[in-house]
């Protein structure tokens, strides 16, 4: 980075209401079949509950979690020159014509920012973002202060990726300040490969056809697995290593400076094939919030990281590589400082 | 100097009389309406995905740009309305990096702001070149196709006509003309509320219904529109150190004549004159507009080198948005 721009806040917000993984798989009636000679999908998700946010709205559960980072900065609302929303699933109503940074604009009262979302990566949107604003904060003098948030909420019946993981709702916020020197972000890379854009997705209402009904199972997320498994698996860790070691050159550091892992809550037999596939040792890896919450979607970056440093594994001058996938799909590592 | 070295815009071949989509949208058309809105036809697809569009755009940019898509770095997507798949879990950006063999670039777009999403793309493009020295050039692009009996905004007092097209933009650093000199934007979120597509997302995931663009006319009377605009690029100005007058031309979206007509007011009547063209014949294609006028005076050849236009949006009322590029 040219300027240095710190984190000056980190936030996030899970919806109170706690739901069984037991009563997920029995509401959405997954499959109790092995997905491989060594794999249980229900026995070995290693996911005991997660939240889910009932009459909440994903703008609700995101602006939660964005008042929460502006309190803990300490910080006016009116301080704030950019709002960026990186939630990657739909929100209250359709993208992109509408994203909810408007509407935390207005709820903040941060009445000097510009209010955008952006729209890619998956769950590696908080890599797409942090490079978005990473980039407006050096390139402009007049933007100083950032806000990025996100708010997630799935379909009531649709919590389970089958057969990735199981997601929960909430929300995320980190603060962004330019010369601020404390967990100074040294490195984002992110890497995109198209071909893999309708691996994963939502269909939405554009796939409605005529005489069909129009109901919520439109926006349920909807997989190709027999090209998730061809063609995502055999360059997962492939493409992970690609961005880590394109963030470490950026930062001028080596894979033996990295103090501390932040990683999605998938599933547990894919953080073991991350440790192993890159070499990396468990213990370095943040993996207590899966058995707790299960995957947040594109906020697993955020919380992970916040309860990593709250529980004592990070601590201060440790660099971190925060890392993820995402269905589109991209890659997206970030270095930090802590 | 970061700047413009191509742009191109591809609309489906088969048109629509504005007079036939108030027919057909159970509106009211007059010669009343008919002079409001300045528009006579709009380009309409038959079955052509926006993609496809975007597709076209983005090989005529790149070929006049004389540049293969391993080169580009960045693909930003300013598209506004609904995709074929829904957004933010799907993007048209990744579908095109894959059409493009764009193999280097990672994908990145932006949501809410109608045409002001264009100059988002574009302070964000530019942003991106200058602080990371191996980013070097950055396709934007779009394609918005209106959803079906969903051209009228506000079909009992229509602001605009929507278009369906689809345009693409090359930026580059060090580009030897067209440099973007600056950008400014600001959102008003009290206005977020003023353009959007009530179903068909989480708040009302089973009414289709609601699924269509709906203008909420008593938030958009209220909100701040050419009026929005002068301070931004008061502020751009100051920094650049040039005064209005500096200023030849200021390129606007094509909303409709009387949105045209109230911006000329507000810049001292310097619209650039040829985009009422592109109003008649396209109607409002969002951000797709800009880059529209932009190639409609490239054509008419009546800039000259130094030169310093505008190009400016009101987002709806949401969200505002200028860019200061020189010839």
């Amino acid at each position: 980075m040219n300027t240095p721009i710190g984190i000056l806040a980190t936030a996030y917000y899970l919806p109170p209401t706690r739901k069984a993984i037991a009563d997920v798989f029995r509401d959405e009636e997954i499959p109790a079949e092995r997905l491989a000679a060594n794999v249980d999908f229900q026995r070995d998700i290693g996911i005991e509950a997660i939240h889910v946010a009932d009459q909440e709205l994903p703008s609700g559960v995101g602006l939660k979690a964005a008042q929460q980072a502006v309190e803990e900065a300490g910080l006016d609302p009116r301080e704030i020159d950019l709002i960026l929303d990186f939630t990657s699933i739909p929100e209250d109503y359709p993208a992109p014509t509408w994203s909810a940074a408007g509407l935390v604009q207005r709820e903040l009262g941060a009445t000097k920012a510009l209010a955008t979302a952006v729209n890619t990566g998956g769950c590696a949107s908080y890599h797409v973002a942090l490079k978005a604003a990473c980039a407006l904060l050096s390139a402009n003098d007049h933007l100083n202060v950032a806000l990025l948030f996100s708010g997630d909420k799935t379909p009531a019946l649709n919590h389970t990726y089958y057969p990735i993981t199981v997601t929960c709702d909430g929300g995320s916020a980190v603060i962004l300040k330019k010369n601020h020197s404390r967990r100074v972000i040294l490195a984002v890379e992110v890497a995109t490969v198209g071909q893999l854009h309708d691996v994963w997705y939502i269909p939405g209402f554009s796939q409605h056809q005529p005489g069909q009904p129009a109901d919520e199972r439109l926006l349920y997320m909807t997989s190709d697995i027999q090209r998730f498994n061809e063609n995502v698996i055999p360059i997962n860790f492939f493409m992970f290593r690609k961005v880590m070691k394109a963030a470490m050159k950026r930062a001028g550091l080596k894979a033996r400076d990295i103090d501390y892992y932040i990683y999605p809550t998938f599933s547990t037999w894919d953080q073991k094939g991350f440790c192993q596939s890159l070499l990396i040792a468990p213990e370095k890896v943040y993996t207590a919030g899966l058995r707790r919450h299960g995957h947040l979607q594109e906020n697993d970056m955020v919380m992970n990281y916040v309860d990593a440093a709250n529980e004592g594994y990070i601590r201060e001058g440790h660099v971190v590589m925060v890392t993820t996938n995402g269905a589109g799909f991209t890659w997206g590592a970030a270095l930090i400082r802590h | 100097m970061t700047g413009i070295i191509a742009a191109a815009c591809h609309f489906p071949g088969r048109t629509q009389s504005v007079e036939g989509i108030f027919h057909a949208e159970g509106a009211a058309y007059g010669p009343q309406v008919a002079a409001r809105l300045g528009i006579e036809l709009v380009p309409v697809c038959a079955g052509e995905t926006a993609s496809a569009l975007a597709l076209a755009a983005a090989q005529k940019a790149l070929a006049q740009a004389g540049l293969d898509a391993e080169a580009i770095d960045v693909i930003i997507d300013y598209s506004i309305l609904p995709q074929e798949y829904l957004v933010p879990a799907w993007s048209m950006s990744n579908k095109l990096q894959h059409e493009l063999n764009a193999t280097n670039a990672f994908t990145m777009g932006f949501s809410g702001g109608d045409a002001t999403n264009f100059l988002i793309s574009l302070q964000c493009a530019t942003s991106l070149i200058q602080s990371n020295e191996e980013i070097n050039t950055v396709l934007l692009l779009a394609a918005d196709v209106a959803l079906p009996a969903n051209r009228l905004l506000n079909p009992d007092y229509p602001l605009t006509v929507l278009g369906d097209g689809a345009s693409a933009v090359v930026v580059q650093r060090n580009a030897g003309r067209y440099r973007i000199l600056d950008t400014e934007l600001l959102s008003d979120g009290r206005f977020q509320g003023v353009c959007y597509v009530p179903g068909g997302a989480i708040a009302h995931p089973d009414r289709p219904d609601l699924y269509r663009l709906q203008l909420n006319k008593l938030l958009y009377d209220q909100a701040p529109k050419a009026e929005a605009l002068p301070p931004l690029i008061d502020k751009m100005l100051e920094r650049a150190g040039l005064p209005w007058s500096a200023i030849t031309y200021f390129l606007y979206p094509n909303i409709s004549a009387d949105d045209q007509a109230s911006f000329e007011q507000t810049c001292g009547h310097r619209n650039w004159p040829g985009q009422a063209n592109g109003l008649i014949r396209h109607g409002h294609v969002q951000g797709t507009d800009l880059v529209l006028n932009f190639l409609s005076a490239l054509a008419s050849d009546a800039w000259r080198e130094g030169d310093v236009i505008c190009l400016c949006s009101h987002g709806m009322g949401f969200m505002a948005g200028a860019a200061l590029i020189q010839v």
